[in-house]
């Protein structure tokens, strides 16, 4: 269970405290220590650090949004560079810190009319309790006010002309007009309000059309109110207006509440460390402190459901943790006192005592945050494309509005307007808009909450085309560790009792040969009292006492290890064979073979059964290799591969017109994961930071391949989907509107139920398909 | 039906009275954390 975010952040219940950030706020982040809560260091030249910031932005709609405050920031001195993502609401600033300070391009940020947040801050959670209760407050105004308003208006829908005096007409006009006024005035200033803030930089954005039908709605229904006797006719709108600003504000809530829980998901995993945590003081009383003030070597305690802050080991007791996000593992897993946890896993046991190691951008989980950071920035082409047309497209809808008022203007002035409104109020760039992002950010959350790492958007895009899946042998296939295959015995002794004695000699040595039959031998007893010394790289030999009962039928000196070193025929070496020799010559044969991960064969099968194409390129020997390939049922195998020969083989595949996905351990397949159309790195050996790959599995979990490639399709659906829809919808009406169809509040109801279909279609790819 | 004049007033300004307790709903956190406060009763600390 998790800690509700309410008692996490007391402060949150007294809002008083609160106040929106200004120039002097922004001085706060200028101190080196605040501003590391959200920023990374990234490049460390002796007199200027480069510092990689990332920041929330409020006050954003719409990709064109983005490119107005990327440019706007460029343009501060010392930033070099800016990528914002509208999607995600989310910025990343790199700046140089010998030429600026934060408050310079917060500043900046703000004269644009956004307000930049640090992603980390308290000051962001709380600004964003305000601002989802503002949005609330504001749906709440219109909602009520609609109801009433609908009340005034009904009883003009059910009269005859004459039935009602035109004193009581006056009155409920009045009164429809009084309570218009808050809707107009309050719930609908975030359109004017964007909207006018794009006109003053010469741009358009999706809140214009809609301002527009709002103010010319509103303006004619006032005229016609106190002054019936002009061109704007008689007739008064505010039933209409009142409902398609509920209805717009309707679609708008639900779909940031959607788009919270799914994006949110990406967020969730960065805003996993507690901002306070309970510090041991040295009289054994903890204190309260912020994360940001603990140091390494201070003993904390984390209780049931908080995540640990810092790496750390712990001191007391067992451990259960859940560390699906940073392993892949997803049983918890338990440690026991003196065990390590990681930080950014959940504590799911009780309360624990924990010795802090590691902390902040040490820890593989700061390594993690910052790779998905950079991920949500991400710009997939198919999202570029869509904010390419938003622009023109509403450019087109606001002439198409102007040009059927002209229509309608000979027959009806007011109609004419009323018809322009519907125009403006039907169409929906914001489906277009957020077809892609929403879904391609879905599905990284989901992958990222079973433990596999997008570094790129695109690659989910690029995964859904694969044809061919190329994997590297050791470290991914195969595990690192050895594993006991076969064992061949002088006539007279057991294989046990063989294993037996090489164990003996084995447990003294760390080689991984050792380690596999010391493993092996894991349920026999060792044999007493040996006395074994190690020749690197060749073998062990060891002297015993003679005397012991187990040590029956041996004489001389014991050794373990190749043939030269055994004293054996050279013609016996093979590779992954170790002997075992006394005195008298030949004792036994050790094959022991490369383990492949457990769940390697199920993966391939079910490449394999998707109809991919399986490689394997190794630079280990054919012979191996090939073993390897045989036990998965892969066909295509190559062995002696240097990297340049795995680069050439995977280009000759792609030239064949193969689309390649490249699994390798990230290490020493640089070039190859680098040139493959989608790579993925595999294990924990992977520094994050340097993988060269578009997706990491951290926990090796091969079976996450299959499932990946099916989500990737399952997503590049769903944005055809979207796309598909926003067009559809936008082609059928559009017409419909301008010829006149199409009532101002049907076309807010149409505008809202688009936007909120394309992301709740979205949402759909936030579980995996369990049917197929 | 001249009762109107009198209704449709005392019923613009019930409506605004019905809004000014919504706004006190809203900003004192009413229909935040729907959720967390029935989960609280598991929480030994809370």
């Amino acid at each position: 269970m998790q800690v509700s975010s309410a008692s996490t952040y007391p402060g949150l219940r007294h809002p008083a405290g609160y106040q929106e950030p200004d120039d002097a706020c922004f001085a706060l982040y200028d101190e080196p220590q605040a501003w590391a809560d959200f920023s990374l260091c990234i490049d460390k030249p002796p007199e200027s650090q480069v510092f990689q910031s990332f920041v929330a932005v409020r006050g954003m709609r719409c990709a064109a949004c983005a490119l107005v405050l990327e440019d706007a920031l460029r343009q501060v001195n010392g930033v070099m560079d800016v990528q914002v993502s509208a999607a995600s609401a989310r910025a990343s600033i790199t700046w140089s810190a010998a030429q600026t300070r934060p408050s310079r391009w917060l500043g900046a940020g703000l004269a644009q009319g956004y307000q930049l947040l640090p992603a980390d801050d308290a000051v962001c959670i709380e600004s964003d309790l305000q601002q989802s209760r503002l949005v609330l407050w504001r749906w709440l105004v219109a909602l009520f006010c609609m109801m009433q308003v609908m009340m005034y208006a009904a009883p003009s829908y059910f009269t005859q002309p004459g039935d009602m005096s035109p004193d009581i007409e006056k009155l409920l006009r009045w009164a429809s007009w009084v309570l218009s006024l808050p809707v107009v005035l309050f719930s609908c200033k975030p359109f004017f309000s964007n909207a006018w803030r794009d006109l003053l930089r010469r741009s358009i954005s999706m809140d214009l059309p809609v301002a527009i039908g709002i103010a010319v709605t509103f303006a004619v229904s006032t005229a016609a109110t106190f002054k019936p006797q002009g061109w704007w006719g008689r007739e008064v709108y505010f039933d209409s207006l009142t409902m398609f600003v509920f209805f717009l504000l309707t679609g708008r809530w639900l779909e940031q509440r959607l788009n919270s829980r799914t994006v949110g998901a990406l967020g969730a995993l960065t805003h996993r460390l507690p901002t306070s945590i309970q510090r041991q003081l040295p009289d054994g009383d903890f204190e309260n402190v912020a994360v940001r003030h603990l140091r390494v070597g201070d003993v904390v305690r984390v209780l049931t459901g908080q995540a640990f802050p810092a790496d750390g080991t712990s001191l007391a007791g067992d451990v259960l943790a859940d560390e699906a996000l940073l392993t892949g593992e997803s049983r918890p897993v338990l440690h026991h006192a003196g065990g390590s946890v990681i930080a950014g896993s959940y504590n799911l046991g009780q309360a624990a005592l924990v010795r802090v190691d590691k902390l902040g951008l040490d820890t593989r989980y700061a390594q993690i945050v910052a790779l998905m950071r950079r991920a949500a920035l991400d710009k997939p082409q198919l999202a570029l494309l869509a904010d390419k047309v938003a622009k023109p497209f509403l450019l087109f809808v606001l002439l198409a509005a102007a040009g059927a008022a002209a229509l309608w203007w000979r027959t009806d002035p007011a109609m004419a307007l009323m018809v322009a409104v519907a125009v403006l109020v039907v169409t929906c760039p914001c489906a277009l808009s957020l077809a892609t992002p929403t879904a391609l950010l879905t599905t990284a959350g989901l992958l990222a909450r079973h433990g596999v790492l997008v570094r790129h958007l695109q690659a989910i895009e690029s995964l859904s085309h694969i044809d061919t899946v190329v994997f590297d042998k050791t470290g991914t296939l195969t595990d690192a560790a050895m594993r006991l295959e076969s064992v061949q015995t002088r006539t007279g002794v057991s294989s046990n009792t063989a294993l037996q004695w090489a164990a003996s000699l084995a447990s003294q040595s760390l080689h991984p040969v050792s380690r596999a039959l010391v493993l092996a031998a894991a349920d026999l007893p060792a044999l007493a009292s040996l006395n074994v010394k190690e020749s690197a790289g060749r073998g062990l030999a060891a002297s015993f006492d003679a005397s012991c009962p187990s040590a029956e039928g041996l004489s001389g000196t014991l050794r373990l290890g190749s043939s030269s070193f055994c004293g054996l025929d050279a013609s016996l070496d093979k590779l992954g064979r170790v002997h075992l020799a006394d005195s008298q010559g030949w004792l036994a044969t050790f094959d022991l073979a490369e383990s492949l991960r457990p769940d390697a064969l199920d993966a391939v099968a079910a490449l394999r059964a998707r109809g991919l194409a399986v490689h394997l390129f190794s630079g280990d020997t054919l012979a191996a290799a090939t073993r390897v390939a045989g036990q998965l049922g892969i066909h295509q195998v190559h062995g002696d591969c240097l990297p340049q020969t795995k680069l050439a083989l995977m280009r000759a595949l792609q030239v064949q017109g193969h689309k390649v996905l490249m699994v390798g351990d990230g290490l020493n397949d640089g070039p190859t994961l680098a040139a493959a159309d989608v790579s993925v790195a595999v294990g924990a050996a992977v520094p994050l930071a340097q993988a060269q790959s578009d997706l990491v599995l951290p926990g090796a979990q091969l079976s996450m391949l299959p499932v990946m490639l099916g989500q990737s399709r399952r997503t590049l659906q769903v944005v055809k989907q979207n796309l598909a829809w926003a067009a559809v919808y936008n082609a059928t009406c559009v017409p419909l509107a301008i010829s006149g169809f199409l009532p101002a509040w049907l076309a807010g109801l149409g505008m809202a139920l688009s936007s909120l279909l394309v992301v709740a279609n979205a949402a759909r790819l936030s579980r995996f398909n369990t049917g197929s | 039906m001249d009762i109107l004049f009198l209704l449709v007033p005392v019923s613009v300004l019930l409506a605004l009275g019905v809004m000014g307790v919504l706004a006190w709903a809203v900003w004192s956190g009413q229909f935040e954390a729907l959720e967390s406060e029935g989960q609280r009763i598991f929480d030994a600390w809370a």
